[in-house]
Parts: structure tokens; sequence; C-alpha cells
């Protein structure tokens, strides 16, 4: 645990989230409270139906709740407009997910320079800080190709790169593996594990056991309610 | 910052070529008709100023009646006017008069005579004191001695067979023929006969009428003041104002006038199909948003605020109206080209010059460039309002 007095990176104190299909309520959440410290491992495990998505949708200040309080570095965001919750997704957090969600009009440099785009950074900034992610991941020779000339592992590779661009504190995955072969899918969740070595805060979602063993911390979602938390020991 | 979205924006539209192309088109063909309609009026004002500096502008006319009844009413009409009265205002120098008339015509010799109805006009011996205007291509002009004398306009000989130095008979009485009229700015002139005053009086009779006066002023004489002078002294001596005195700048204000009028409807017509191309960017554009909620979603899930979204969107769609708009200015003014071209050749009158105009150029890109974003507008909205979560969520 950190040092007493500094607020979790993320925490969320009796979240609800309910849909409205037609007539009927649906509660995709129904009271979970979590916080996160910096620099931790987590992996949402659970069933499909069971609010993983809705929970990181939630940690990624894509929605709001509707009951309960989330606090991003210990500021509750509920209150926050549609403009400042993107200046924390942009600033502050990398999202990766199932379907690489590359835009594919755009080369692998490209889509890695989009976030920075979008906070006004200068293109050569831009482009030295994506073809540096891009070589890290070992995509040097592919810089210059557009999605459908990439691998699935090479294209969520490239989306692990775009998740970086702005140095975010937190890097939430959905599925990152579900759409890969295992031994793609293990070189992806080893790069997640040394990203989180690194200090950054991973969130790995996920129905695959094995691949929630790469976290140093497991939480399970049953019908929108955590229902059973393991750690491991430091 | 404006150039990455072009770039996105350009990325999107060059992936989507075929649709981009067609909304390009609906926009180029808008553009187009306004621009070659607007290229053509100001050619036809460019062609009416070009006529008028060839007269000069130190002309003053008097006519009957009021120039309300348009030109027609106006060369039909005739009134008595007393040309010494006119003589005698300060700043006139030269005074001539005529009189418009039809009458029936006989030339070359038989068996291959012509005969029929043209325009007889009849001049007073102080028109070629006012007009310079009147350049001979051939023979003389009138002189005192002369009565039964024509000069003809430029496509006469060729219609009725005769020529300088020849006869022709005009309601029977025979004339001869000393001078052929240089070709003339003025269409009419170049079908009609010219005569002395005098003569048409005898043979047609409406002695001491006439269809018009010109008047020539003076060097240091200012048009303006010259006319009002004419007019206030016209009024007092006939008791009326039934006359109207017309000074060149205000004759060419007045067509320019009737021209800006036609232009402003027709283009307004052309302005319809616009529109319409207007609808198609807009169309073409919520087609875009809907293909691309994903991507919209994930735009906003790397932080892109709705604002950036919507003038992702909005450039896009500027962009459409745009390429059509250069495409069609350059079409517009190729079809007004065409038309000088074709008038100038093929139907041998000079109602139109071409010139190039820079602000029409660059108002048509503007407009093109508005039109765009305009339509795009809405669907930009909605692009921007879009949920990240749903937009995500969409298949």
């Amino acid at each position: 645990m950190n040092s007493p007095g500094l607020a979790p990176l993320i925490e969320l104190r009796e979240v609800w989230k309910t849909y409205r299909m037609g007539k009927v309520e649906v509660h995709a959440l129904r009271g979970v409270s979590l916080a996160l410290e910096e620099g931790e491992f987590l992996a949402v495990m659970g069933p499909s139906g069971s609010g993983k998505s809705t929970l990181m949708h939630l940690m990624g200040c894509l929605d709001l709740p509707t009951r309960g309080a989330i606090l991003f570095e210990g500021a509750d965001i509920s209150g926050l407009k549609g403009t400042e919750l993107a200046e924390i997704r942009g600033k502050k957090i990398g999202f990766v997910f199932q379907t690489f969600n590359l835009v594919h009009t755009l080369t692998a440099l490209e889509n890695v320079e989009l976030p920075m785009v979008f906070q006004g950074a200068t293109r050569s900034m831009r482009r030295a800080r994506a073809a540096e992610l891009l070589e890290r991941l070992g995509l040097a020779d592919r810089l210059n190709h557009r999605p459908n000339e990439l691998s699935g592992g090479e294209q969520q590779r490239v989306a692990i790169a775009r998740a970086l661009a702005n140095d975010p504190k937190l890097v939430l995955c959905d599925e990152p593996t579900g759409n890969l072969d295992s031994a793609t899918g293990r070189s992806i969740l080893e790069t997640l594990r040394s990203l989180n070595e690194e200090g950054r805060t991973v969130v790995l979602v996920t129905h695959d056991p094995e691949a929630a063993a790469y976290a140093k911390w497991r939480v399970q979602l049953r019908d929108g309610q955590l229902v059973a938390a393991v750690k491991e020991a430091r | 910052m404006i150039k990455d979205y072009l770039s996105l924006a350009l990325r999107s539209m060059r992936h989507r070529q075929k649709r981009s192309w067609l909304t390009i088109i609906g926009i180029l063909i808008g553009i187009t008709a306004v621009v070659a309609l607007v290229s053509l009026g100001q050619s036809m004002q460019r062609a009416v100023n070009k006529q008028f500096e060839e007269f000069g502008y130190n002309l003053v006319t008097i006519y009957p009646g009021s120039l309300r009844g348009g030109f027609r009413g106006a060369f039909s009409a005739t009134f008595e006017i007393d040309t010494g009265l006119i003589a005698g205002v300060e700043g006139v120098e030269a005074v001539g008069a005529m009189l418009y008339k039809s009458a029936y015509v006989k030339g070359g010799e038989p068996p291959s005579q012509v005969e029929g109805f043209l325009p007889v006009i009849g001049l007073s011996p102080g028109i070629a004191r006012v007009f310079s205007q009147f350049k001979l291509q051939e023979g003389r002009f009138f002189t005192d001695a002369d009565h039964y004398a024509a000069i003809l306009g430029q496509n006469v000989p060729k219609d009725l067979g005769v020529e300088v130095g020849r006869e022709l008979e005009i309601e029977g009485q025979p004339f001869e023929v000393v001078g052929l009229l240089a070709e003339s700015g003025m269409g009419d002139n170049n079908s009609a006969i010219f005569i002395p005053l005098e003569t048409l009086w005898e043979i047609l009779g409406d002695r001491g009428k006439v269809s018009m006066v010109w008047v020539k002023v003076g060097q240091g004489y200012d048009a303006e003041g010259v006319a009002e002078r004419l007019k206030a002294r016209l009024k007092e001596a006939r008791g009326k104002e039934d006359f109207s005195v017309q000074t060149m700048k205000q004759l060419q204000q007045l067509i320019g006038q009737a021209i800006g009028i036609l232009q402003a409807f027709l283009g307004g017509i052309a302005g319809i199909s616009l529109l319409v191309g207007g609808i198609g960017v807009m169309n073409t554009m919520y087609t875009a948003v809907l293909e691309r909620t994903r991507e919209i979603g994930v735009m906003k899930a790397v932080g892109a605020k709705d604002s950036q979204v919507m003038w992702l969107f909005l450039i896009e769609s500027g962009l459409m109206g745009l390429v059509g708009g250069a495409i069609g200015t350059a079409l517009g003014l190729g079809m007004d080209i065409l038309a000088v071209v074709i008038t100038k050749r093929f139907i041998q009158t000079n109602v139109l010059e071409f010139g190039f105009s820079a602000w029409l150029v660059f108002g048509a890109l503007a407009f093109s460039f508005v039109i765009g974003a305009l339509s795009g507008l809405l669907p930009a909205r909605s692009a921007a309002k879009l949920k990240p979560v749903e937009a995500l969520r969409y298949e």
C-alpha cells in the first residue's frame, strides 16, 4: 500500500450503474467499491454480463455512475462535464480494446499520433514519440503500415502504443487477448506486465484465468457485484 | 491543429472516394451555374461599359416622355422640340436630332431586285458634330446640299444588294448612296438606312417631329450640370416635363441596373441547385457519421473533446464544398469564355466582353466552403454529441 494520506489513483464508492432497456431497468453494477493505488495491476474477472465492461468504462471516465461516487486522484468526477472528462481521458488514461479499434484509414504511426493530435502536440513531437513507442513494442518496421496490413498481434501492439501516447498513469485493457491466439496473447500480457513494472497502473478486464494470472490483484464480478478478491503478497 | 484536421479529413475523403466525388459533383454543378451566370452578367456589363466609353461620356440625350416605358417606347415616340433653344444653353457644343421611321425600300438591279421594310433614320446636320460614333467605312457624310442621299448601315449592302455610288429607292424616291457606316456597337444601326432629316420629313411627313436629340457637352463642362440646365430650360419653355434628359452615365447606370436584376434572378435560380448540392453534402456526412460511429467512440476514448470531433467533420464537409467550388468556378468561367467566343465569332455581336474577376473567384470559393461546412453542421453536431460508451459499442 502507498503511504497513508495520499489518495488512491482511482476509487469507486458504492457505485451503481443502471441502464434502461425499454421499460426494464438493468443494473449493470450494484454497489461496487474499489480503491486502486498507483502502480497496481488489477484483473477484473467475471462471466459475460457480469458488469466488467461497465466497470471499465466508469474507471476510464467514459461514462458516469447512476449512483455512488468515483474519485480520480481524489477528486470526484461525477459532476464533471464532457470536456473535462475528455481532458482526463486524454492525459491520464489509455485504452486497449479487444477489437483493437484502430482507425483503418491511418497508418500505425498516425494511429499512435492520434491521441497527441487532440492534445495539441506539434507534428514533430508526435512523430518522434509515436515512432519511439512503436519501436519499443517491436514494430520499428511497421510504422507506415495500415491496420489491414498488420497481424492481430501487431495491431494490438499498435493499440498499446496508442494507449501510451500521452504517457497516462492508467492503462485500461478490455479483453486485450480475446481476439488473439494464445502465444500472441501471452506476449501481449507480458508487455502489459512490463508496463506495470515500469510503474504504470494497469487494469485488465478478462474472463480468462490464465490472463488474469498476470495481475497482482484479481477481483471477481458477478451480477454487478464484487464477489471475491485475491491479492498477491509483495 | 487545423492542418492535422485537414489531413485527417482528406484521408477519410480519399477512403470513400466514389461517394466523396459524387457529393462534390453536387456542389460543383451548383457553383458552375452560379459562377457562369454571374460571370456572364459581368461580361455583359463590361461590353455595355465599353460601348459607352466608345460613345464618350460628354453626351446628353433628350427623349420624349420618360424612360420608364422602356427603350422601345422611347424610340417609337416622337416630339417637337426647339433645337435652337437647346443650342443656346450654356455648355452645349453641338445639337443633333434623329427621327426613327420604317420605310419601304428597294435596292439592286432587276432581275435581282430586293424590296421590303427597313428602319430609315433621319439625321439632322448637327449629328455629325455630336457623334464621333458615326464612323464611315466608305464614302462621306451628308453635306448641306444633299437631299436624296443615303448612308447605309454595315449590313445593308449585303441585305439589299447596293453599294456606295449606286442608287436605291425609299418610298419610291431614288436616293444616291454616299456612304457606308463602319460596324456599330449599337446593333440596330447596322441594318438601318440614314438620310437627311429634312428629306425624311418630306417623304414621310411628321415635319418638325424627332425621336431623340443628342447634345454634345463642351470641353470643361460637366455633363450632369448641362443636363440639369437643359431640363430646367426645356421645362420652362414647354410648360411641362413631357421629356427626359439623360446623360450617358445615367443611361449606363440604368442599363447596369437592368443587367443586375436579370443577374440576381438567374443567379437565384442557379442558387437552388447549389442548395441541392448542400443537401447532398449533408446526406453524405450523416452517412459518414453513422459509418464512423465506432471511430468517433475511439477518438473520444483517446481524449478527443466534443468540439474537436465536430471540427473534424466540419472541415471534411467544408473541404468537399471547397473542392466542388474550385472545379465549379473553373468550369463556370470556362462557360463564360465559351459564350463570349461564340457570340463574337458566330453571332458577330459584341454584347459580351470577358474579364477575369478576382472577387468572383474568391467569393465563389469562400461561398462553396461555407455551403459545405454549413451542410456539415448538423451531422457534425450529432457526431460530437455521441456518447463515447455507446459509440464504442456500435457495430
